[in-house]
Protein backbone atom coordinates (compact mmCIF):
# COMPACT_ATOMS: atom_id res chain seq x y z
CA UNK A 1 0.00 0.00 0.00
CA UNK A 2 1.60 3.45 -0.88
CA UNK A 3 1.00 5.05 1.98
CA UNK A 4 2.45 8.59 1.51
CA UNK A 5 -0.19 10.22 -0.81
CA UNK A 6 -3.52 10.47 1.51
CA UNK A 7 -5.22 6.86 -0.43
CA UNK A 8 -8.81 7.22 -2.08
CA UNK A 9 -11.50 6.17 0.13
CA UNK A 10 -13.40 3.77 -1.99
CA UNK A 11 -16.16 2.64 0.75
CA UNK A 12 -16.97 4.65 4.13
CA UNK A 13 -18.88 3.66 6.72
CA UNK A 14 -19.76 5.81 10.02
CA UNK A 15 -21.04 5.20 13.52
CA UNK A 16 -23.81 1.91 11.83
CA UNK A 17 -25.82 0.94 14.59
CA UNK A 18 -27.59 -2.23 13.87
CA UNK A 19 -30.20 -3.76 16.54
CA UNK A 20 -32.07 -7.18 16.25
CA UNK A 21 -34.26 -6.88 19.11
CA UNK A 22 -32.72 -6.61 22.51
CA UNK A 23 -29.56 -7.86 20.56
CA UNK A 24 -26.94 -4.95 19.38
CA UNK A 25 -25.04 -6.20 16.25
CA UNK A 26 -23.24 -3.50 15.52
CA UNK A 27 -22.78 -0.88 18.17
CA UNK A 28 -21.29 2.31 15.96
CA UNK A 29 -18.81 0.58 13.59
CA UNK A 30 -16.60 2.65 11.13
CA UNK A 31 -15.44 1.46 8.00
CA UNK A 32 -12.95 2.03 5.53
CA UNK A 33 -11.98 0.59 2.14
CA UNK A 34 -9.06 2.45 0.38
CA UNK A 35 -8.65 2.40 -3.64
CA UNK A 36 -6.79 -1.07 -4.37
CA UNK A 37 -6.32 -2.97 -1.11
CA UNK A 38 -7.47 -6.18 0.36
CA UNK A 39 -9.29 -5.18 3.34
CA UNK A 40 -9.53 -8.59 5.61
CA UNK A 41 -12.52 -8.20 8.24
CA UNK A 42 -11.98 -10.56 10.78
CA UNK A 43 -14.01 -11.22 14.34
CA UNK A 44 -15.04 -13.60 16.86
CA UNK A 45 -18.34 -14.82 16.38
CA UNK A 46 -21.16 -12.28 17.67
CA UNK A 47 -18.53 -9.05 17.10
CA UNK A 48 -20.41 -7.53 14.43
CA UNK A 49 -18.22 -8.89 10.97
CA UNK A 50 -21.25 -10.30 9.58
CA UNK A 51 -23.70 -7.42 10.51
CA UNK A 52 -21.41 -5.15 9.25
CA UNK A 53 -20.73 -6.80 5.98
CA UNK A 54 -24.56 -7.38 5.35
CA UNK A 55 -25.03 -3.42 5.87
CA UNK A 56 -22.03 -2.58 3.18
CA UNK A 57 -23.85 -5.57 0.80
CA UNK A 58 -27.25 -4.54 0.79
CA UNK A 59 -28.42 -7.59 2.71
CA UNK A 60 -29.61 -5.23 5.47
CA UNK A 61 -30.02 -1.91 6.03
CA UNK A 62 -28.74 -0.13 9.43
CA UNK A 63 -31.19 2.04 11.65
CA UNK A 64 -28.18 4.50 12.15
CA UNK A 65 -25.02 5.63 10.26
CA UNK A 66 -24.35 6.45 7.02
CA UNK A 67 -22.66 4.80 4.55
CA UNK A 68 -20.32 6.34 1.95
CA UNK A 69 -19.34 4.88 -1.98
CA UNK A 70 -16.90 6.85 -3.56
CA UNK A 71 -17.85 9.96 -1.47
CA UNK A 72 -21.47 9.91 -1.90
CA UNK A 73 -23.81 8.99 1.20
CA UNK A 74 -25.55 5.87 -0.31
CA UNK A 75 -28.46 3.90 1.16
CA UNK A 76 -28.93 0.46 0.09
CA UNK A 77 -32.50 -1.53 0.51
CA UNK A 78 -31.06 -4.92 -0.81
CA UNK A 79 -28.11 -6.78 -2.77
CA UNK A 80 -29.58 -5.74 -6.00
CA UNK A 81 -29.25 -1.86 -4.70
CA UNK A 82 -25.71 -2.56 -4.16
CA UNK A 83 -24.95 -4.43 -7.03
CA UNK A 84 -26.08 -1.90 -9.31
CA UNK A 85 -24.12 0.80 -7.38
CA UNK A 86 -20.99 -1.55 -8.38
CA UNK A 87 -20.54 -3.37 -5.21
CA UNK A 88 -20.68 -7.75 -6.02
CA UNK A 89 -20.86 -10.31 -3.17
CA UNK A 90 -19.37 -13.34 -3.33
CA UNK A 91 -20.96 -15.72 -1.29
CA UNK A 92 -20.33 -19.12 0.81
CA UNK A 93 -22.10 -21.63 -1.62
CA UNK A 94 -19.60 -21.53 -4.38
CA UNK A 95 -21.92 -21.36 -7.13
CA UNK A 96 -25.12 -19.56 -8.43
CA UNK A 97 -26.71 -22.36 -10.98
CA UNK A 98 -25.00 -25.78 -11.00
CA UNK A 99 -26.49 -27.54 -13.93
CA UNK A 100 -25.63 -24.16 -16.62
CA UNK A 101 -22.57 -23.57 -18.20
CA UNK A 102 -19.76 -20.95 -16.87
CA UNK A 103 -20.82 -18.93 -19.33
CA UNK A 104 -24.17 -18.62 -18.32
CA UNK A 105 -23.35 -18.45 -14.84
CA UNK A 106 -21.27 -15.45 -15.52
CA UNK A 107 -23.54 -13.53 -16.99
CA UNK A 108 -26.61 -14.92 -15.49
CA UNK A 109 -28.97 -11.50 -15.18
CA UNK A 110 -26.79 -9.72 -17.47
CA UNK A 111 -27.21 -11.23 -20.55
CA UNK A 112 -26.17 -10.47 -23.91
CA UNK A 113 -28.75 -10.55 -27.10
CA UNK A 114 -27.37 -10.91 -30.48
CA UNK A 115 -27.30 -7.54 -32.30
CA UNK A 116 -30.06 -6.75 -34.59
CA UNK A 117 -34.01 -8.13 -35.10
CA UNK A 118 -33.06 -11.48 -33.97
CA UNK A 119 -31.98 -9.42 -30.37
CA UNK A 120 -34.62 -7.25 -30.48
CA UNK A 121 -37.44 -8.95 -32.05
CA UNK A 122 -36.81 -12.53 -30.89
CA UNK A 123 -35.17 -11.79 -27.65
CA UNK A 124 -31.97 -14.30 -29.31
CA UNK A 125 -28.73 -14.60 -26.60
CA UNK A 126 -25.65 -13.74 -27.82
CA UNK A 127 -23.93 -17.10 -26.78
CA UNK A 128 -21.34 -17.19 -28.80
CA UNK A 129 -20.12 -13.88 -27.50
CA UNK A 130 -21.00 -14.63 -24.37
CA UNK A 131 -18.52 -17.63 -24.46
CA UNK A 132 -15.95 -15.09 -25.97
CA UNK A 133 -16.19 -12.69 -23.25
CA UNK A 134 -15.84 -15.56 -20.39
CA UNK A 135 -13.35 -16.69 -22.16
CA UNK A 136 -11.78 -13.24 -21.86
CA UNK A 137 -12.57 -12.62 -18.55
CA UNK A 138 -10.98 -15.74 -17.02
CA UNK A 139 -7.87 -15.31 -18.91
CA UNK A 140 -7.31 -11.84 -17.80
CA UNK A 141 -7.69 -13.24 -14.28
CA UNK A 142 -5.24 -16.30 -15.16
CA UNK A 143 -8.05 -18.48 -14.15
CA UNK A 144 -7.44 -21.83 -16.06
CA UNK A 145 -10.57 -23.49 -17.14
CA UNK A 146 -10.92 -24.94 -20.83
CA UNK A 147 -14.20 -24.88 -21.47
CA UNK A 148 -16.98 -22.19 -20.87
CA UNK A 149 -19.71 -24.64 -21.92
CA UNK A 150 -19.28 -27.17 -19.07
CA UNK A 151 -21.51 -27.21 -16.32
CA UNK A 152 -20.40 -25.34 -12.78
CA UNK A 153 -21.13 -28.26 -11.80
CA UNK A 154 -18.41 -30.60 -13.40
CA UNK A 155 -15.76 -28.12 -11.71
CA UNK A 156 -14.13 -28.42 -8.59
CA UNK A 157 -14.68 -26.63 -5.33
CA UNK A 158 -12.00 -24.16 -5.63
CA UNK A 159 -13.01 -23.98 -9.51
CA UNK A 160 -16.46 -22.72 -9.16
CA UNK A 161 -15.23 -20.55 -6.49
CA UNK A 162 -12.61 -19.04 -8.59
CA UNK A 163 -15.44 -18.75 -11.29
CA UNK A 164 -18.14 -16.58 -8.63
CA UNK A 165 -14.88 -14.25 -8.09
CA UNK A 166 -14.36 -13.84 -11.60
CA UNK A 167 -18.19 -13.09 -11.95
CA UNK A 168 -17.87 -10.43 -9.51
CA UNK A 169 -14.28 -9.11 -10.42
CA UNK A 170 -16.22 -8.66 -14.05
CA UNK A 171 -19.29 -6.44 -13.26
CA UNK A 172 -17.73 -4.52 -9.91
CA UNK A 173 -17.21 -0.78 -10.81
CA UNK A 174 -16.00 -0.22 -6.78
CA UNK A 175 -16.14 -3.04 -4.55
CA UNK A 176 -15.82 -6.90 -4.14
CA UNK A 177 -16.95 -8.25 -0.96
CA UNK A 178 -15.81 -12.37 -0.50
CA UNK A 179 -17.42 -14.20 2.23
CA UNK A 180 -15.65 -16.84 3.37
CA UNK A 181 -14.39 -17.40 0.06
CA UNK A 182 -11.99 -20.27 0.98
CA UNK A 183 -13.80 -21.66 3.88
CA UNK A 184 -15.39 -24.87 1.98
CA UNK A 185 -12.07 -25.50 0.39
CA UNK A 186 -8.90 -28.00 0.73
CA UNK A 187 -5.02 -26.05 1.08
CA UNK A 188 -4.12 -26.01 -2.60
CA UNK A 189 -7.81 -25.18 -3.43
CA UNK A 190 -7.85 -21.94 -1.26
CA UNK A 191 -4.25 -21.45 -2.69
CA UNK A 192 -5.71 -21.10 -6.19
CA UNK A 193 -8.82 -18.52 -4.58
CA UNK A 194 -6.17 -16.70 -3.06
CA UNK A 195 -4.13 -15.43 -6.00
CA UNK A 196 -7.32 -14.91 -7.58
CA UNK A 197 -8.39 -12.58 -4.86
CA UNK A 198 -4.86 -10.86 -5.30
CA UNK A 199 -5.09 -10.42 -8.93
CA UNK A 200 -8.46 -9.05 -8.83
CA UNK A 201 -7.18 -6.35 -6.58
CA UNK A 202 -3.77 -5.67 -9.27
CA UNK A 203 -7.12 -4.76 -11.52
CA UNK A 204 -7.58 -1.97 -9.18
CA UNK A 205 -10.86 -3.30 -7.67
CA UNK A 206 -11.34 -3.07 -3.60
CA UNK A 207 -11.61 -5.95 -1.75
CA UNK A 208 -13.44 -7.27 1.42
CA UNK A 209 -12.27 -10.34 2.67
CA UNK A 210 -14.15 -11.97 5.56
CA UNK A 211 -12.17 -14.97 6.80
CA UNK A 212 -11.44 -17.22 9.67
CA UNK A 213 -8.67 -18.55 8.31
CA UNK A 214 -5.79 -16.08 9.79
CA UNK A 215 -3.01 -17.63 7.63
CA UNK A 216 -5.07 -16.87 4.30
CA UNK A 217 -5.66 -13.35 5.90
CA UNK A 218 -1.80 -12.87 6.21
CA UNK A 219 -1.26 -13.97 2.89
CA UNK A 220 -3.56 -11.82 1.22
CA UNK A 221 -4.88 -8.76 3.43
CA UNK A 222 -2.77 -5.26 2.84
CA UNK A 223 -4.90 -4.19 6.35
CA UNK A 224 -6.76 -5.68 8.70
CA UNK A 225 -10.08 -4.23 10.20
CA UNK A 226 -10.85 -6.24 13.51
CA UNK A 227 -14.13 -5.99 14.45
CA UNK A 228 -15.12 -6.75 18.42
CA UNK A 229 -18.44 -6.06 20.41
CA UNK A 230 -19.98 -4.08 17.39
CA UNK A 231 -17.37 -1.45 17.04
CA UNK A 232 -14.26 -1.57 15.00
CA UNK A 233 -11.76 -2.12 17.67
CA UNK A 234 -8.56 -1.26 15.57
CA UNK A 235 -6.96 -1.74 11.64
CA UNK A 236 -3.98 -3.60 11.52
CA UNK A 237 -0.74 -4.21 9.73
CA UNK A 238 -0.14 -7.59 8.74
CA UNK A 239 3.83 -6.80 8.16
CA UNK A 240 3.81 -5.33 11.84
CA UNK A 241 2.21 -7.76 14.33
CA UNK A 242 1.83 -11.94 13.60
CA UNK A 243 -1.47 -13.87 13.97
CA UNK A 244 -1.10 -14.46 17.74
CA UNK A 245 -1.28 -10.97 18.78
CA UNK A 246 -3.87 -10.44 16.11
CA UNK A 247 -6.26 -13.17 17.43
CA UNK A 248 -5.31 -11.75 20.80
CA UNK A 249 -6.71 -8.50 20.12
CA UNK A 250 -9.86 -10.07 18.09
CA UNK A 251 -10.77 -11.61 21.33
CA UNK A 252 -9.73 -9.26 23.92
CA UNK A 253 -6.95 -10.39 25.58
CA UNK A 254 -4.67 -7.66 24.09
CA UNK A 255 -6.03 -4.17 23.94
CA UNK A 256 -5.15 -1.97 20.57
CA UNK A 257 -3.86 0.53 23.01
CA UNK A 258 -0.63 -1.61 23.97
CA UNK A 259 0.61 -2.34 20.88
CA UNK A 260 3.40 -1.09 19.11
CA UNK A 261 2.27 2.12 17.42
CA UNK A 262 3.12 0.58 14.03
CA UNK A 263 1.19 -2.41 14.31
CA UNK A 264 -1.46 -0.32 13.80
CA UNK A 265 -2.26 0.28 9.91
CA UNK A 266 -2.24 3.83 8.96
CA UNK B 1 -4.95 -23.65 -12.09
CA UNK B 2 -1.50 -22.09 -11.23
CA UNK B 3 -0.35 -24.15 -14.33
CA UNK B 4 0.21 -21.26 -17.42
CA UNK B 5 -0.34 -24.13 -20.05
CA UNK B 6 -3.85 -24.24 -18.42
CA UNK B 7 -4.13 -20.33 -19.13
CA UNK B 8 -4.87 -20.17 -22.40
CA UNK B 9 -8.59 -21.14 -22.56
CA UNK B 10 -9.96 -22.88 -25.32
CA UNK B 11 -12.11 -21.02 -27.33
CA UNK B 12 -12.49 -23.98 -29.46
CA UNK B 13 -15.11 -24.93 -27.38
CA UNK B 14 -17.82 -22.54 -28.59
CA UNK B 15 -20.48 -24.89 -28.29
CA UNK B 16 -23.13 -24.38 -26.09
CA UNK B 17 -23.48 -27.41 -24.45
CA UNK B 18 -25.10 -29.88 -26.80
CA UNK B 19 -27.30 -31.62 -23.87
CA UNK B 20 -29.76 -32.26 -26.07
CA UNK B 21 -28.46 -35.12 -28.12
CA UNK B 22 -27.04 -36.87 -24.75
CA UNK B 23 -30.43 -35.96 -22.96
CA UNK B 24 -33.11 -37.27 -25.05
CA UNK B 25 -30.40 -40.69 -25.49
CA UNK B 26 -32.80 -42.49 -22.76
CA UNK B 27 -35.88 -41.87 -23.45
CA UNK B 28 -35.16 -42.37 -27.41
CA UNK B 29 -34.04 -45.88 -26.53
CA UNK B 30 -36.86 -46.36 -24.15
CA UNK B 31 -39.26 -45.19 -27.21
CA UNK B 32 -37.68 -47.66 -29.55
CA UNK B 33 -37.62 -50.70 -27.52
CA UNK B 34 -41.16 -50.49 -26.07
CA UNK B 35 -42.23 -50.35 -30.00
CA UNK B 36 -40.10 -53.32 -30.86
CA UNK B 37 -41.41 -55.06 -27.63
CA UNK B 38 -45.28 -54.16 -28.89
CA UNK B 39 -44.18 -55.05 -32.60
CA UNK B 40 -43.41 -58.45 -31.05
CA UNK B 41 -47.00 -58.51 -29.53
CA UNK B 42 -49.22 -57.36 -32.40
CA UNK B 43 -49.11 -57.44 -35.96
CA UNK B 44 -51.15 -54.20 -35.55
CA UNK B 45 -48.67 -51.93 -34.10
CA UNK B 46 -45.99 -51.36 -37.32
CA UNK B 47 -48.33 -49.60 -39.50
CA UNK B 48 -49.00 -45.90 -40.82
CA UNK B 49 -52.46 -46.00 -39.77
CA UNK B 50 -51.36 -46.91 -35.75
CA UNK B 51 -48.47 -44.47 -35.41
CA UNK B 52 -51.38 -41.83 -36.94
CA UNK B 53 -53.48 -42.81 -34.53
CA UNK B 54 -50.49 -42.72 -31.59
CA UNK B 55 -49.54 -39.05 -33.07
CA UNK B 56 -52.88 -37.87 -32.46
CA UNK B 57 -53.42 -39.11 -29.18
CA UNK B 58 -49.92 -37.89 -28.18
CA UNK B 59 -51.01 -34.41 -28.99
CA UNK B 60 -53.25 -33.23 -26.04
CA UNK B 61 -50.90 -34.98 -23.32
CA UNK B 62 -47.80 -33.50 -25.18
CA UNK B 63 -49.07 -30.03 -24.97
CA UNK B 64 -49.92 -30.54 -21.42
CA UNK B 65 -46.22 -31.83 -20.98
CA UNK B 66 -45.12 -28.29 -22.23
CA UNK B 67 -46.65 -26.40 -19.46
CA UNK B 68 -46.00 -29.42 -17.19
CA UNK B 69 -42.20 -29.16 -17.88
CA UNK B 70 -42.09 -25.36 -17.40
CA UNK B 71 -43.42 -26.23 -13.94
CA UNK B 72 -40.98 -28.88 -13.00
CA UNK B 73 -37.60 -27.09 -14.51
CA UNK B 74 -38.35 -24.64 -11.75
CA UNK B 75 -38.90 -27.17 -8.92
CA UNK B 76 -42.62 -27.17 -9.02
CA UNK B 77 -45.11 -29.48 -9.99
CA UNK B 78 -48.33 -29.21 -11.52
CA UNK B 79 -50.71 -31.99 -10.20
CA UNK B 80 -53.79 -29.58 -11.90
CA UNK B 81 -52.87 -30.18 -15.36
CA UNK B 82 -55.32 -32.98 -16.14
CA UNK B 83 -58.50 -31.37 -14.76
CA UNK B 84 -57.75 -27.65 -15.99
CA UNK B 85 -57.94 -29.36 -19.72
CA UNK B 86 -61.03 -30.76 -18.15
CA UNK B 87 -62.61 -27.43 -17.23
CA UNK B 88 -61.22 -25.55 -20.44
CA UNK B 89 -63.07 -28.18 -22.33
CA UNK B 90 -66.08 -27.68 -20.67
CA UNK B 91 -65.80 -24.03 -20.79
CA UNK B 92 -65.08 -23.40 -24.56
CA UNK B 93 -68.33 -25.76 -25.36
CA UNK B 94 -70.66 -24.76 -23.43
CA UNK B 95 -69.26 -21.31 -24.38
CA UNK B 96 -69.82 -21.97 -28.14
CA UNK B 97 -72.98 -24.20 -27.59
CA UNK B 98 -75.36 -22.78 -24.62
CA UNK B 99 -73.92 -19.20 -24.62
CA UNK B 100 -73.37 -18.91 -28.58
CA UNK B 101 -70.48 -16.86 -28.30
CA UNK B 102 -68.34 -16.91 -31.63
CA UNK B 103 -66.24 -20.17 -31.31
CA UNK B 104 -63.01 -18.16 -31.44
CA UNK B 105 -64.00 -16.73 -28.64
CA UNK B 106 -65.29 -19.50 -26.78
CA UNK B 107 -62.05 -20.93 -27.43
CA UNK B 108 -60.60 -17.99 -25.83
CA UNK B 109 -62.14 -18.06 -23.07
CA UNK B 110 -61.46 -21.57 -22.45
CA UNK B 111 -57.75 -20.97 -22.85
CA UNK B 112 -58.59 -17.63 -20.36
CA UNK B 113 -60.11 -19.56 -17.60
CA UNK B 114 -57.32 -21.96 -17.49
CA UNK B 115 -54.60 -19.18 -17.90
CA UNK B 116 -56.52 -17.88 -14.68
CA UNK B 117 -56.54 -20.58 -12.65
CA UNK B 118 -52.57 -20.83 -13.47
CA UNK B 119 -52.10 -17.28 -12.53
CA UNK B 120 -54.01 -18.49 -9.13
CA UNK B 121 -51.47 -21.55 -8.90
CA UNK B 122 -48.37 -18.50 -9.43
CA UNK B 123 -49.73 -16.07 -6.89
CA UNK B 124 -50.35 -18.93 -4.09
CA UNK B 125 -46.47 -20.42 -4.59
CA UNK B 126 -44.85 -17.01 -5.04
CA UNK B 127 -46.53 -14.30 -2.64
CA UNK B 128 -47.85 -16.97 -0.16
CA UNK B 129 -45.00 -19.00 -0.75
CA UNK B 130 -46.99 -22.60 -0.54
CA UNK B 131 -45.78 -25.81 -2.10
CA UNK B 132 -46.57 -26.16 -5.29
CA UNK B 133 -47.74 -29.63 -4.29
CA UNK B 134 -50.50 -28.57 -1.79
CA UNK B 135 -51.51 -25.76 -4.29
CA UNK B 136 -51.84 -27.27 -7.30
CA UNK B 137 -53.67 -30.19 -5.37
CA UNK B 138 -56.55 -27.61 -4.51
CA UNK B 139 -56.89 -26.32 -7.85
CA UNK B 140 -56.69 -29.60 -9.27
CA UNK B 141 -60.14 -30.49 -7.47
CA UNK B 142 -61.01 -27.10 -7.63
CA UNK B 143 -61.15 -27.18 -11.59
CA UNK B 144 -62.51 -30.77 -11.12
CA UNK B 145 -65.73 -29.74 -9.05
CA UNK B 146 -66.09 -26.99 -11.57
CA UNK B 147 -66.03 -28.72 -14.24
CA UNK B 148 -68.98 -31.33 -12.99
CA UNK B 149 -70.80 -28.55 -11.51
CA UNK B 150 -70.58 -26.31 -14.75
CA UNK B 151 -71.20 -29.19 -16.96
CA UNK B 152 -73.81 -30.78 -15.25
CA UNK B 153 -71.66 -34.36 -15.27
CA UNK B 154 -73.23 -33.88 -18.72
CA UNK B 155 -70.91 -34.21 -22.20
CA UNK B 156 -71.49 -31.08 -24.06
CA UNK B 157 -72.26 -31.81 -28.10
CA UNK B 158 -73.31 -30.56 -31.67
CA UNK B 159 -70.09 -28.30 -31.79
CA UNK B 160 -69.16 -25.29 -34.38
CA UNK B 161 -67.12 -26.97 -36.77
CA UNK B 162 -64.02 -24.46 -36.59
CA UNK B 163 -63.91 -25.96 -32.66
CA UNK B 164 -62.85 -29.31 -34.33
CA UNK B 165 -60.89 -28.16 -37.45
CA UNK B 166 -57.78 -29.18 -35.84
CA UNK B 167 -58.83 -32.69 -35.36
CA UNK B 168 -59.07 -32.96 -39.02
CA UNK B 169 -56.47 -34.77 -40.76
CA UNK B 170 -54.29 -34.20 -44.09
CA UNK B 171 -52.06 -37.52 -45.78
CA UNK B 172 -48.59 -37.51 -46.47
CA UNK B 173 -48.27 -40.72 -48.81
CA UNK B 174 -51.13 -43.15 -47.35
CA UNK B 175 -50.33 -42.21 -43.79
CA UNK B 176 -52.82 -39.47 -41.89
CA UNK B 177 -51.67 -36.72 -40.03
CA UNK B 178 -54.25 -34.37 -37.76
CA UNK B 179 -53.39 -30.61 -37.55
CA UNK B 180 -53.59 -30.79 -33.30
CA UNK B 181 -50.42 -32.77 -34.43
CA UNK B 182 -49.00 -30.33 -36.32
CA UNK B 183 -50.05 -27.63 -34.05
CA UNK B 184 -48.30 -29.59 -31.06
CA UNK B 185 -44.81 -29.98 -32.50
CA UNK B 186 -45.10 -26.01 -33.51
CA UNK B 187 -45.78 -25.56 -29.74
CA UNK B 188 -42.27 -27.57 -29.03
CA UNK B 189 -40.47 -25.41 -31.83
CA UNK B 190 -41.93 -22.21 -29.84
CA UNK B 191 -40.66 -24.26 -26.43
CA UNK B 192 -37.69 -25.26 -27.15
CA UNK B 193 -36.50 -21.53 -29.18
CA UNK B 194 -37.47 -19.80 -25.89
CA UNK B 195 -36.03 -22.32 -23.36
CA UNK B 196 -32.50 -22.72 -24.95
CA UNK B 197 -32.23 -18.98 -26.80
CA UNK B 198 -33.56 -16.26 -24.65
CA UNK B 199 -32.73 -14.76 -21.02
CA UNK B 200 -36.24 -15.66 -20.05
CA UNK B 201 -35.70 -19.14 -20.89
CA UNK B 202 -32.45 -19.57 -19.56
CA UNK B 203 -34.05 -17.89 -15.83
CA UNK B 204 -36.89 -20.84 -15.37
CA UNK B 205 -33.46 -23.31 -15.49
CA UNK B 206 -31.73 -20.87 -12.73
CA UNK B 207 -35.20 -20.39 -10.70
CA UNK B 208 -34.72 -24.28 -10.68
CA UNK B 209 -31.51 -24.84 -9.85
CA UNK B 210 -30.56 -22.17 -6.42
CA UNK B 211 -33.33 -19.52 -6.28
CA UNK B 212 -32.04 -17.74 -3.68
CA UNK B 213 -28.67 -17.09 -5.70
CA UNK B 214 -30.30 -16.32 -8.72
CA UNK B 215 -32.54 -13.73 -6.87
CA UNK B 216 -29.61 -12.37 -5.49
CA UNK B 217 -27.95 -11.88 -8.76
CA UNK B 218 -30.64 -9.65 -9.96
CA UNK B 219 -33.38 -11.75 -11.40
CA UNK B 220 -37.14 -11.22 -10.26
CA UNK B 221 -37.51 -15.03 -9.67
CA UNK B 222 -40.88 -14.38 -8.31
CA UNK B 223 -41.89 -12.77 -11.51
CA UNK B 224 -40.52 -15.34 -13.25
CA UNK B 225 -42.11 -17.95 -11.02
CA UNK B 226 -45.56 -16.22 -12.20
CA UNK B 227 -45.04 -16.42 -15.71
CA UNK B 228 -44.27 -20.00 -15.55
CA UNK B 229 -47.88 -21.08 -13.85
CA UNK B 230 -49.48 -18.74 -16.13
CA UNK B 231 -48.04 -19.84 -19.28
CA UNK B 232 -48.36 -23.46 -18.09
CA UNK B 233 -51.91 -22.61 -17.49
CA UNK B 234 -52.59 -21.29 -20.57
CA UNK B 235 -50.64 -24.19 -22.51
CA UNK B 236 -53.72 -26.83 -21.01
CA UNK B 237 -56.32 -24.77 -22.41
CA UNK B 238 -54.26 -25.33 -25.54
CA UNK B 239 -54.21 -28.91 -24.62
CA UNK B 240 -58.40 -28.36 -24.17
CA UNK B 241 -58.76 -27.25 -27.24
CA UNK B 242 -56.73 -29.79 -29.34
CA UNK B 243 -58.74 -32.63 -26.75
CA UNK B 244 -62.17 -30.93 -28.13
CA UNK B 245 -61.14 -31.01 -31.84
CA UNK B 246 -60.54 -34.40 -31.62
CA UNK B 247 -63.22 -36.12 -29.98
CA UNK B 248 -65.61 -33.76 -31.04
CA UNK B 249 -67.08 -33.21 -27.79
CA UNK B 250 -66.66 -31.47 -24.41
CA UNK B 251 -66.08 -33.98 -22.05
CA UNK B 252 -66.47 -33.83 -18.16
CA UNK B 253 -64.33 -36.64 -17.39
CA UNK B 254 -61.49 -35.70 -19.91
CA UNK B 255 -58.17 -35.26 -18.37
CA UNK B 256 -58.17 -37.93 -15.40
CA UNK B 257 -55.22 -40.11 -16.77
CA UNK B 258 -53.72 -36.74 -18.81
CA UNK B 259 -52.40 -35.67 -15.22
CA UNK B 260 -50.08 -39.13 -14.47
CA UNK B 261 -49.65 -39.34 -18.33
CA UNK B 262 -47.75 -35.60 -18.45
CA UNK B 263 -46.08 -35.79 -15.69
CA UNK B 264 -44.55 -39.46 -16.53
CA UNK B 265 -43.96 -37.50 -19.84
CA UNK B 266 -41.90 -35.16 -18.71
CA UNK B 267 -39.77 -36.98 -15.65
CA UNK B 268 -39.33 -40.10 -18.74
CA UNK B 269 -38.77 -37.34 -21.00
CA UNK B 270 -35.55 -36.84 -18.33
CA UNK B 271 -36.26 -33.14 -16.66
CA UNK B 272 -35.52 -33.52 -13.21
CA UNK B 273 -38.51 -33.41 -10.45
CA UNK B 274 -35.87 -31.21 -8.56
CA UNK B 275 -35.66 -28.82 -10.59
CA UNK B 276 -33.42 -26.70 -13.03
CA UNK B 277 -32.64 -29.85 -15.51
CA UNK B 278 -33.64 -30.94 -18.31
CA UNK B 279 -35.02 -30.76 -21.87
CA UNK B 280 -38.06 -29.52 -23.70
CA UNK B 281 -37.55 -32.08 -26.59
CA UNK B 282 -37.28 -35.10 -23.75
CA UNK B 283 -40.70 -33.94 -22.81
CA UNK B 284 -42.43 -35.33 -26.68
CA UNK B 285 -40.46 -38.49 -26.77
CA UNK B 286 -41.53 -38.89 -22.76
CA UNK B 287 -45.24 -38.16 -23.89
CA UNK B 288 -44.50 -40.68 -27.18
CA UNK B 289 -43.02 -43.24 -25.49
CA UNK B 290 -46.58 -43.76 -23.00
CA UNK B 291 -48.46 -42.91 -26.18
CA UNK B 292 -46.94 -46.26 -27.70
CA UNK B 293 -47.94 -47.43 -24.10
CA UNK B 294 -51.43 -47.18 -24.00
CA UNK B 295 -51.59 -47.93 -27.89
CA UNK B 296 -49.59 -50.87 -27.42
CA UNK B 297 -51.18 -52.37 -24.28
CA UNK B 298 -54.76 -51.55 -26.16
CA UNK B 299 -54.09 -53.53 -29.06
CA UNK B 300 -52.49 -56.37 -27.02
CA UNK B 301 -55.86 -56.50 -25.68
CA UNK B 302 -55.10 -54.89 -21.87
CA UNK B 303 -57.53 -53.53 -19.96
CA UNK B 304 -57.22 -49.62 -19.46
CA UNK B 305 -57.13 -50.03 -15.85
CA UNK B 306 -53.71 -52.41 -16.59
CA UNK B 307 -52.41 -48.94 -18.36
CA UNK B 308 -52.90 -46.84 -15.66
CA UNK B 309 -51.29 -49.68 -13.63
CA UNK B 310 -48.30 -49.66 -15.67
CA UNK B 311 -47.86 -45.68 -16.43
CA UNK B 312 -47.72 -45.59 -12.39
CA UNK B 313 -45.04 -47.95 -12.49
CA UNK B 314 -43.27 -46.25 -15.08
CA UNK B 315 -42.92 -42.92 -13.42
CA UNK B 316 -41.97 -44.57 -10.68
CA UNK B 317 -39.15 -46.12 -12.14
CA UNK B 318 -38.30 -42.55 -14.48
CA UNK B 319 -38.03 -40.57 -10.40
CA UNK B 320 -36.10 -43.51 -9.59
CA UNK B 321 -33.62 -43.13 -12.61
CA UNK B 322 -33.25 -39.56 -11.83
CA UNK B 323 -32.43 -39.77 -7.86
CA UNK B 324 -29.92 -42.87 -8.80
CA UNK B 325 -28.16 -40.68 -11.61
CA UNK B 326 -28.44 -36.98 -9.55
CA UNK B 327 -26.60 -38.95 -6.67
CA UNK B 328 -24.18 -40.51 -8.50
CA UNK B 329 -23.20 -36.90 -10.07
CA UNK B 330 -22.23 -35.70 -6.64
Amino acid sequence: MNTSAQPRLVMQAKALVKRYGSVTALDGSDFELRAGEILAVIGDNGAGKSSLIKALSGATTPDSGEIQLDGVVTRFRSPIEARRAGIETVYQDLAVAPAMTIAENLFLGREIRRPGWRGSVLRMLDKRRMIEESVARLAELKVGIRSMSQALETLSGGQRQCVAVARAAAFAKHVVIMDEPTAALGVKEGGMVLELIRRVRDRGLAVVLISHNMPHVFEVADRIHVARLGKRATVLDPKKINMSDTVAVMTGALRPEDLPADALAH
Amino acid sequence: MSNPEATKPNVGGLQWPAGLSVAVLGPVIALVLACVFFATQSDHFLSGANFSLILQQVAVVGVIAIGQTLVILTGGIDLSCGMLMALGGIVMTRFATTLGLPPALAMACGVGVTALFGLVNGLLVTRIRLPSFIVTLGTMNIAFAATQLYSGAQTVTDLPPLMTALGDTFSIGSTQFAWGTVAMLALYAVAWFVLRETAAGRHVYAVGNNPEATRLVGIATQRVLLVVYVVAGALYGVASVLSVARTGVGDPNAGQTDNLDAITAVVLGGTSLFGGRGVIAGSLVGALVVGVFRNGLTLMGVSSIYQVLVTGVLVILAVTADQLSRRGAR
